[in-house]
């Protein structure tokens, strides 16, 4: 990935501003720490936003609680900024009260599967159709650094002084059970790889749930950081079918190496669609 | 145990109802329970010819107020159907499928109106007198000025006669063996009292017995009776009043000893050391007349619910009658019955 | 107030003996006719099984406001059941019951043992009526509503239309037998002697030009829903409220409306919430545990100053507490809970037109303040039918919001107004983007933890709501009774106030100056008037449906004056009797304390 050709800053700004995804980014500075792998999540979203064609006005980024979860600032789109825990049922609302809406929920891995843990299930089963990004650091940041639901066993954090003895949760093996229909995993350091990733998520119809792996440069110096990402990570198989469901189960048990892209995804009824079933059922307008 | 002795008392007259509040008094602390067939509490029955003079509230009969039976503890059971006795399990069947257990029990359910087995087709087509009920559609099938025609005419008929005649009706009696019931009567002092009848301004009819009613149809309650010697009368409501027979229907089969009524002694005691009988259901022994007599009238059934109520509870007492059984001539002529009389 | 006819009919059986059916039939004919009716149903708090079923129904030809302490007829179709209640039944009040049960019963285990003597007995074969008329005793139920109609000779027209509509979905066989039984119980019904004396004249006077429709206070909130055009629904099923959501269920998709069950109250909350924020007419509707998880989100409400109504109907509490059993006692909850100075607007009807009413106009007040709104009942009002009369033209105003005004650049959704509203913009209006939090923030929405900026946010967060005092098309309080200075005041809410306005009357007919005031906004609390009332009355009691006081201390906090307590904490509803005892006590001190000055 290390460019063949020199590139010069001012002809990098000048394409930046070309392409038009300034627009969509705030001008409130990002609170994250300098290297935070939050920031390439910003940047392609508001890549893929562009590239998508979304009005600004049209979109709405929804988070709760967290380091992650202080992403809707920093867009210049509309943004809700809720509660610990409930980004994806504030964004369901949303969703439901407004289908022209792209709805995009944020959150971290505290926020979504310690605190907000519940509600995931049910926006895959419901199969609304917005797009859930988790950035997954394996640590509480905002409250600078306590022992989360995907931290590793052994793990040393201030409240874990004596090492983490709780098993990690698996994220994409969760929402693949759930039935999510769209479930994907990147890595904040490869950036391209998660525009990409963002773009199709968005594109899809339905829930879409992209993993984001992240280190946290802060509270995080032995775990999960760049150069340990960096060393196990990997793209899935060329070959992986992801249409198999049994297949994204078996990729997503690979804990180990993490395999990076789209594991699975699938098209069936949104929550939209099935209100607007009901809808006809019961007569409407009548 | 007197605390937890249960008395049952089956009839809501005037001898269960004194029974059960000497009981009361005298055991403050057993259970006592009424069982009455009708709805209502208990009321006057005397009163109930006041009916014709509009007196239609059955409140206004009333003997004793709601409070009454609650301020004594005293259950009442209406609308209960008796339907069999049995003595050995201390039982009694009650109509919707319930058994009630007693530890006394007083039989009190008193008579009911006698229908000649010859009229038994037509029962439907005559109105009793016996209960409020009746006694108000009585009232309500006469017209202003109308006629009554009574068959029989026990002193019960002859009472309502009265009252009937005092509103302004014509009472037309059809007699029978049985008229002035339940008086014995010789044939002469049967003429002199059939006279005096004619002097109370009602018409005697005395061309035998009653062979058939017919309904007069278009008229609601209009009936036409056919005499024997095949003449008929008309009138807008027909009454038989040939006495009364004692309520015992639900003791064929408890081994009680009947003749018409319950045989008791004069402690009222029945051949079961834990049941008595009081009031018009039962006859009591009578040595003067070597025989079971039936003693009738307010003074005499009270009397015996009193004595029956103190038998019941360990007190010994025996009845002996206070009324007389004689039917007097008024000075104006008029007819009078010591069965009339009540407090 | 004398009425001509006031009857209150209670007719108890086991859950499969049709006893709510046949309940629901008599007030809806007796509706149809054209009586006032107000009704209350008991359900068994057992899912399974064979729970005992009240349906209780007062019958007026004049208005009247709360159920009586007594019933003037008590129907069995399960003596075990009723025999509890006989006791409720007046002196030469009715008791209909079964002469024919299906087995032999122990002693003691038959109604008519348990009759007090001032009780009129109707020993009606129920079973065999019903067996003669349909070939099967399940119709015992119908016989007995035919029996009550008989005997009180009532229309028995209105009977059949009303079994009729009933049973307009089922097959007509069903309709056929219980047309069957029912007159065969009207014919007993006529020919029987009526010895109560229990009085149903025909209505009188003009019926209304409105229809009279039977509603329970779920359905009208219901029907408020509807008729202000309510988009969005999110709810999570929970006793006494689930009535709401299912009746809304089935309206909704009808009306254009989306609804969705979601897996817990903060779910529904913060979806309700969403939407509100997204420009829809949102609602959730729970108990008092839904609310307690809710207070959190509702709390984002007041900060994120999102327009979203929160339908609570109370229990019994606290924790699981007694879920089909009705209480007041989560006023406190729905006024002050949750964390930080997060007031919000709430509403507690008093009666089921009421219910429709403060629906309505909790959207309208929702939007114009961008606050969350609560609508406060009990199972109590949430499960009683009353007749009401429904207008033809919606009277509540359509959605609207502020509108910004300054769209575009430099737009401050939080802009400090001189009446504490901002422009509100949402999702999809160019000009208008922002992003809304729970953390404290600047005019335009960016978090700030400038103290400044916290104590004009907080106050603007306050102030603002006081204008919904003057909301047009509700009454926040209204006072009833004799007008001038008076002996006694009674000062209540919600469903209480139907007892206390019936003691009201019941008192001023025994000479007692006598005036009692509904306050229907709690939140802000209607001060002024309040106090007006609380002057013009020597004695002021406040009676309700809870242990601790929770109406009367929220009374005392606001307008810091002594009040008399009548805490009632059974579970039922206050006792009319009661409650004409304590004005009488209140005015015999008043007039010792006057008589000795």
């Amino acid at each position: 990935m290390i460019p063949q050709q020199p590139v010069y800053l001012e002809d990098k700004v000048d394409e930046i501003r070309q392409s038009g995804r300034l627009d969509y980014r705030s001008q409130a500075l990002p609170t994250w720490c300098p290297g935070c792998g939050y920031y390439s999540v910003t940047e392609g979203l508001a890549n893929a936003l562009n590239d998508l064609q979304i009005e600004k006005e049209n979109t709405v980024v929804v988070s709760g609680i967290g380091c992650a979860s202080r992403f809707p600032f920093f867009m210049d789109t509309y943004g809700f900024h809720t509660l610990h825990g409930r980004a994806l049922p504030v964004a369901t609302g949303i969703k439901v009260a407004n289908e022209k809406l792209t709805v995009v929920a944020i959150g971290g891995d505290g926020d979504g599967f310690a605190i907000g843990g519940g509600h995931i299930p049910h926006a895959a089963r419901r199969n609304v159709d917005i797009t859930y990004i988790l950035f997954d650091n394996g640590i509480y940041g905002l409250t600078k650094g306590q022992v989360s639901p995907t931290s590793a066993i052994g793990f040393k954090t201030s409240t874990s002084p004596f090492e983490n003895r709780d098993a990690p949760l698996n994220p994409l093996l969760m929402l693949l059970s759930y039935g999510a229909s769209w479930v994907g995993q990147t890595y904040a350091g490869w950036p391209h790889h998660l525009a990409g990733l963002v773009q199709q998520a968005l594109e899809h119809p339905g829930f879409s749930y992209l993993h984001v792996l992240s280190p946290c440069v802060t509270f995080d110096k032995t775990d999960r950081t760049y150069q340990n990402l960096d060393l196990t990570v990997r793209e899935l198989d060329s070959d992986h079918d992801s249409s198999d469901l049994a297949l994204a189960m078996q990729a997503a048990s690979d804990t180990r190496s993490p395999a990076l892209g789209l594991y699975y995804t699938s098209q069936r009824e949104t929550l939209g669609q099935a209100l607007d079933q009901v809808a006809l059922r019961a007569g409407a307008g009548g | 145990m007197p605390s937890s002795t249960h008395h049952v008392v089956l009839g809501n007259g005037i001898a269960g109802n004194h029974a059960a509040s000497v009981i009361r008094e005298r055991e403050p602390d057993s259970r006592i329970t009424i069982v009455s067939a009708g709805a209502l509490l208990f009321y006057n029955r005397y009163d109930l010819p006041n009916v014709f003079r509009g007196r239609q509230h059955w409140v206004d009969y009333l003997v004793h107020p709601p409070e009454y039976y609650e301020s004594r503890n005293i259950t009442l059971r209406r609308k209960t159907q008796v339907t069999e006795l049995d003595t050995r399990t201390q039982t009694l069947s009650l109509a919707h499928r319930e058994t009630l257990h007693y530890d006394k029990l007083l039989i009190a359910t008193g008579g009911h109106a006698y229908i000649p087995e010859r009229l038994l087709d037509y029962t439907k087509l005559m109105l009793g007198f016996h209960n409020f009920i009746v006694a108000m559609q009585a009232q309500k099938s006469v017209r202003k000025g109308g006629t009554v025609i009574m068959l029989g005419g026990d002193v019960m008929g002859i009472d309502l006669a009265r009252t009937v005649i005092a509103t302004g009706h014509r009472v037309i009696l059809v007699l029978d063996s049985r008229t002035f019931w339940p008086h014995e009567v010789t044939p002469s002092e049967r003429v002199k009292y059939l006279q005096a009848l004619t002097n109370m301004g009602v018409e005697v009819q005395d061309s035998g017995r009653v062979e058939r009613i017919e309904m007069i149809s278009g008229t609601g309650s209009a009936r036409r009776v056919f005499l024997e010697n095949g003449e008929h009368i008309r009138g807008d409501v027909v009454m038989p009043f040939y006495g009364l027979v004692p309520t015992v229907d639900f003791l064929a089969t408890s081994g009680i000893d009947m003749e018409r009524g319950i045989l008791v002694n004069p402690q009222l005691q029945t051949v079961r050391d834990n049941i008595w009988a009081a009031g018009d259901v039962c006859q009591i022994w009578s040595a003067k007349h070597n025989a079971y007599r039936f003693f009738y009238g307010y003074r005499n059934v009270k009397a015996m619910g009193e004595v029956a109520a103190h038998n019941m509870t360990g007190k010994k007492a025996t009845f002996t009658s206070t009324v007389s059984e004689e039917l007097v001539i008024n000075r104006d002529g008029t007819l009078y019955s010591p069965y009339w009389e009540y407090d | 107030m004398a009425y001509d006819t006031d009857i209150q009919i209670s007719i108890c059986g086991s859950a499969g003996d049709g006893t709510i059916a046949v309940g629901d039939i008599f007030k809806r004919a007796m509706a149809h006719i054209g009586y006032r009716v107000i009704a209350f149903d008991q359900y068994p708090a057992e899912i399974r099984g064979f729970g005992k079923c009240i349906a209780r129904t007062r019958v007026a030809t004049s208005r009247v406001y709360s159920m009586k302490g007594y019933s003037d007829v008590l129907v069995s179709l399960n003596d075990l059941h009723a025999i509890p209640h006989v006791g409720e039944v007046r002196n030469y009040g009715a008791l209909i019951y079964d002469s024919a049960p299906m087995s032999a019963v122990a002693e003691g285990a038959h109604i008519s043992g348990h009759l007090k003597p001032g009780h009129i007995p109707y020993a009606l074969p129920m079973r065999e009526v019903s067996e003669l008329a349909t070939g099967a005793n399940r119709s015992r139920n119908f016989v007995a509503l035919g029996f009550v109609a008989g005997l009180y000779q009532l229309p028995q027209d209105a009977f059949h239309h009303a079994i009729a509509a009933k049973f307009e979905s089922k097959a007509a066989a069903v309709t056929k037998s219980a047309l069957a039984a029912f007159d065969s119980g009207f014919e007993a019904g006529a020919a029987s002697y009526q010895f109560d004396d229990v009085r149903i004249d025909a209505p009188r006077g003009r019926k209304s030009t409105h229809e009279a429709r039977m509603m329970t206070g779920n359905g009208a909130i219901v029907q408020g829903c509807l008729d202000a055009g309510i988009e969005t629904f999110f709810g999570y099923p929970i006793t006494p409220a689930t009535g709401i959501m299912e009746h809304l269920a089935v309206e909704m998709p009808r009306h254009g409306g989306r609804l969705v069950q979601t897996e817990d109250e903060i779910a529904a909350i913060s979806a309700a919430i969403g939407a509100g924020y997204a420009g829809s007419r949102a609602a959730t509707a729970t108990s008092g545990p839904g609310l307690s998880l809710m207070t959190e989100m509702m709390g984002l409400g007041v900060m994120a100053e999102v327009p979203v109504v929160i339908f609570v109907s109370q229990r019994g509490g606290p924790s699981t507490g007694l879920p089909t059993k009705t209480e007041q006692s989560d006023l406190n909850l729905a006024v002050w809970g949750g964390h930080g100075d997060a007031r919000r607007i709430v509403l507690a009807p008093t009666n089921v037109e009421g219910c429709r009413r403060c629906a309505g106009r909790a959207f309208e007040i929702a939007e114009q303040f961008q606050v969350p709104v609560i609508v406060l009942v009990d199972l109590y009002l949430s499960n009683r039918y009353e007749t009401v009369f429904l207008q033809d033209e919606n009277e509540f105003l359509p959605k609207n919001w502020k509108p910004a005004t300054t769209p575009g650049a430099g737009y401050r959704r939080y802009e400090l107004t001189t009446d504490g509203v901002s422009p509100r913009c949402i999702p999809g209006e160019a000009g208008g983007i922002h992003t809304a939090t729970g953390l404290e923030h600047d005019e335009y929405g960016n978090p700030s933890d400038n103290s400044g900026t916290h104590s004009l946010m907080t106050q603007k967060r306050h102030e603002k709501l006081q204008a919904a005092i003057k909301h047009p098309g509700i009454n926040f309080t209204k006072r009833f009774g004799d007008s001038g200075k008076v002996e006694v005041g009674l000062l209540t809410w919600g469903s209480s106030f139907g007892e206390a306005l019936e003691a009201m009357l019941l008192a001023q007919q025994e000479g007692i100056r006598c005036a009692a005031m509904k306050v229907v906004m709690l939140s802000p609390f209607p001060v002024r008037s309040v106090l007006r009332f609380y002057k013009d009355c020597q004695q002021i009691l406040v009676p309700e449906l809870n242990y601790t006081g929770q109406f009367a201390k929220l009374l005392t906090s606001e307008i810091a004056l002594p009040v008399t307590r009548i805490s009632h904490a059974t579970g039922a509803p206050l006792d009319v009797a009661n409650l004409v005892e304590a004005i009488r006590r209140a005015a015999r001190k008043h007039r010792r304390r006057h008589n000795a000055a």
